[in-house]
């Protein structure tokens, strides 16, 4: 399942000369037939235009995956349109209500969900089927790409959260065992303080490394049927589940937040643990790159540093693994559908996926996708935790699902929260606001 | 005879005064013929926008359900409905507070050094032009870019500012009843002062001082402009009745620059209002909604909400903005307009 298409130009038995390789279940041994200069994946052709967020080496790495399906589709053009991550879901939605959406469009499920309930989205039910019965994406992956169940969007890029990153090298000095559990967990913390050292780094300027906090809290002390129900608005802010996970963020933050705490932004963060400040850094697989890329660039992943899944705060409840990442969006409206889904159902295959993945800092969401493909132990530590079977629920980072101003609410209520650990507070805040259990 | 010649007289006079009519007519026209290209430019782009905004904030929209002015079967008519909600919004006054901060300590601390340095460069012998250059280069950069540099200057684990007061033993907290400080903390927490009926939180200082150092330069050029054309016979007629230096600066020099203390007065009460950049760059109004300004409040119900139609109540924010705008600077203005005639 995992072969993937070469490109280079060969001779058919009929003379013409062909270029690449398209994956058909149906055609051989090796899932490979051998294709016609111009014919395409299905026929695909014209242009297909997406929009990215990505930048530098990340966009780098998206367009070696796009030259992999133009080899495979040399009728096909895809235009790319690089937009700030932060004004994504504004410029994306006007394009799509004023009539001139993009073909494809990266997406969080906020925005995805947004996007399907004004019905301006694909609906890519077939894909998933597919995906699902091949055993390539679990169920609950699928539940986070729809919509009312139906699903509108793909998966791409993965990430899986809750990591806690530490230096091999400090956290032996300090003399801290590697916690299994939440007390041993807590006890780590306890003895980095006791040390005079700062337990963890903080970075609260940029507001969303907060939901990195709450988000794993809410799941294992809440249950992942209570984050659920956040998400779709079925659940209130009061909820005894959501008023202790508040309790159990605000302890934390008591004991073991830097006064720095909302001083500092995400990448300050990961620099000011590299550099020693702090034992700890709760962050996502990203930061396997962050830390090399933008802190020390002496820094080898899985020797100088490494990091440990956080604990379940309850031994009894059932495990939930937290995740986000990215995923492809088609356009309803889209000028060339047969083209744009032809790219969805390959940036959804573990063999796109595969080429960003043997380039490092990217966790492939496609079960499929070989672990041998990524460069370090990190990455590929990262990617065994990403969800495979529905055994595991996976719940996705809770602002970025609901988004709008919930989201927006959220994050600002999050950095009062560290000022003030104020239960009450943030929770007849977030009533206020969040009025679809009302609905 | 006599009639035929007067007839005569009538019609070559006819004949005359139709060409000077049409001459009097393209007169009178032609210069609203220049005007028209810049008129309709304006209409396009400021006047239209203006009255749609106006219309808009009538309605609740948002940009999955924009309002569009031909498409009256989708309104969703609310009158004054989203001012009402507004004015009944504590996020709103939180931003109206803070907007008040920027708009009192701002064109101060502009008018205030602007007026200090330029007459200081004025007096200087010697480098006056190298210290003009220093107060007018940060003014080359774009507020965006100075957002940043000043992030970088407040940032706890490198910037020159923490390191300063951690160096100078500084960095403490100071609590003077209704005046708590924190020091290090510039963008997050650094303290507030308790008014009783408000609390005015000190990280919109941070922000001010970053607009101060990025716009100062404008007022030192237009102070140093208006010192130039100022007749330097003034001067030293003061000096010769005895006047000392601060007396000159009083009474001499300060109402000589009447006309530009006003134009920086204005542009700064202008900038304050619709700061939006700084703010946006170093805090995006946070630490939660502590430096929330009315531009941010309006730029976030327009766009970061967009699954609520909160759009209508963005345009309302603007619409109020603009009022408030024009009620302070009219009058300033127009009396300086009064002045000159």
């Amino acid at each position: 399942m995992t072969n993937k298409p070469t490109a280079g130009e060969e001779e058919h038995e009929g003379g013409t000369p062909l270029v690449g390789w398209v994956r058909d279940p149906g055609a051989d041994a090796v899932g490979l037939r051998r294709r016609r200069r111009g014919a395409g994946a299905g026929g695909a052709s014209g242009e297909v235009s997406v929009v990215i967020t990505w930048t530098g080496s990340e966009l780098d790495a998206f367009k070696a995956v796009i030259d992999g399906f133009e080899r495979d589709n040399p009728d096909v053009s895809v235009k790319l349109r690089q937009i700030p991550f932060e004004e994504l879901n504004s410029q994306v939605t006007q394009q799509f209500v004023t009539g001139s959406p993009p073909d494809l469009t990266v997406a969080l499920p906020g925005l995805i969900r947004q996007l399907g309930e004004q019905d301006l989205l694909l609906p890519l039910d077939e894909l998933w089927d597919e995906w699902t019965a091949d055993g390539s994406y679990t169920e609950s992956l699928r539940e986070i790409a729809s919509v009312d169940g139906t699903p509108y969007a793909v998966w791409f890029k993965g990430n899986v959260n809750a990591l806690i990153w530490y230096r091999p090298q400090q956290v032996e000095q300090l003399g801290v065992q590697i916690p299994k559990t939440w007390d041993q967990f807590i006890a780590a913390l306890d003895k980095v303080k006791a040390e005079g050292e700062q337990p963890f780094a903080v970075g609260g300027s940029d507001l969303w490394p907060l939901t990195q906090w709450l988000d794993p809290i809410l799941a294992r002390v809440a249950g992942p049927k209570v984050f659920s129900g956040l998400v779709d608005g079925s659940v209130d802010w009061d909820d005894p589940g959501v008023v202790r996970s508040f309790e159990l963020l605000g302890q934390l933050i008591k004991d073991y937040f830097p006064p720095n705490a909302l001083d500092r932004g995400f990448i300050d963060e990961v620099c000011a643990w590299v550099d020693g400040k702090a034992a700890f850094d709760n962050q996502g697989a990203f930061v396997n790159l962050v830390a090399p890329g933008e802190c020390d660039s002496d820094l080898e992943p899985g020797r100088d540093f490494t990091f440990f899944l956080m604990p379940k705060v309850d031994e009894s409840k059932p495990e939930v693994q937290f995740i986000s990442g990215d995923l492809f969006a088609v356009a309803k409206d889209s000028e060339n559908v047969g083209a744009a889904k032809a790219l969805a159902r390959y940036l959804g295959s573990a063999e796109a996926q595969e080429i960003w993945a043997k380039r490092g800092g990217f966790v492939a969401p496609n079960a499929n996708a070989k672990l041998d493909v990524y460069p370090n132990a990190n990455d590929r530590k990262a990617a065994e935790l990403w969800p495979k079977s529905d055994e595991v629920p996976a719940v996705y980072d809770l602002d970025d699902a609901i988004g709008g101003e919930v989201q927006s609410t959220l994050r600002e209520a999050l950095q009062q929260f560290v000022r003030d650990q104020d239960v009450d507070r943030i929770v007849s805040t977030m009533k206020q606001v969040d009025d679809r259990q009302s609905e | 005879m006599s009639s035929v010649h007067a007839a005569r007289t009538r019609a070559l006079e006819a004949a005359g005064a139709e060409p000077r009519r049409w001459a009097a007519r393209r007169e009178r026209l032609v210069p609203y013929g220049f005007v028209l290209p810049l008129f309709a430019v304006f209409v396009a782009f400021y006047l239209w926008p203006a009255l749609n905004t106006i219309a808009s904030s009538l309605f609740e929209w948002g940009l999955l359900n924009p309002w569009e002015l031909q498409a009256s079967g989708e309104w969703d008519f609310v009158g004054l409905g989203n001012y009402g909600e507004l004015l009944g919004s504590e996020r709103f006054w939180n931003a109206v507070l803070n907007t008040a901060v920027w708009l009192v300590l701002f064109p101060l601390l502009i008018v205030g050094v602007s007026l200090a340095v330029s007459i200081l460069i004025w007096f200087a012998r010697l480098g006056r032009v190298a210290f003009r250059t220093v107060f007018v280069l940060p003014m080359t950069i774009s507020l965006a870019a100075a957002g940043v540099i000043w992030s970088f200057v407040y940032n706890p684990d490198f910037g020159v500012l923490s390191a300063l007061v951690e160096r100078l033993g500084l960095d403490g907290s100071l609590d003077l009843g209704f005046i708590h400080f924190e020091g290090g903390n510039w963008l997050s927490d650094p303290g507030v002062i308790d008014l009783g009926v408000a609390e005015l939180r000190l990280v919109n200082l941070s922000l001010i001082v970053a607009g101060f150092w990025a716009f100062t330069g404008f007022g030192v050029i237009t102070l140093t402009a208006g010192l130039t054309t100022m007749s330097q016979d003034l001067i030293d007629a003061a000096t010769v009745d005895g006047a000392r230096p601060r007396q000159i600066v009083r009474y001499v020099i300060i109402p000589q620059l009447r006309g530009p203390l006003v134009v920086v007065g204005v542009i700064s009460v202008i900038f304050a209002l619709r700061t939006f950049d700084i703010v946006w760059v170093m805090t995006r109004g946070g630490p939660a909604q502590d430096s929330e300004v009315l531009a941010v409040l309006l730029w976030k119900q327009a766009f970061a909400f967009l699954d609520s139609p909160q759009a209508g109540l963005a345009t309302a924010v603007a619409v109020l903005l603009a009022a408030l705008l024009v009620a302070l600077a009219y009058p300033v203005l127009r009396g300086l307009r009064r002045e000159r005639r």
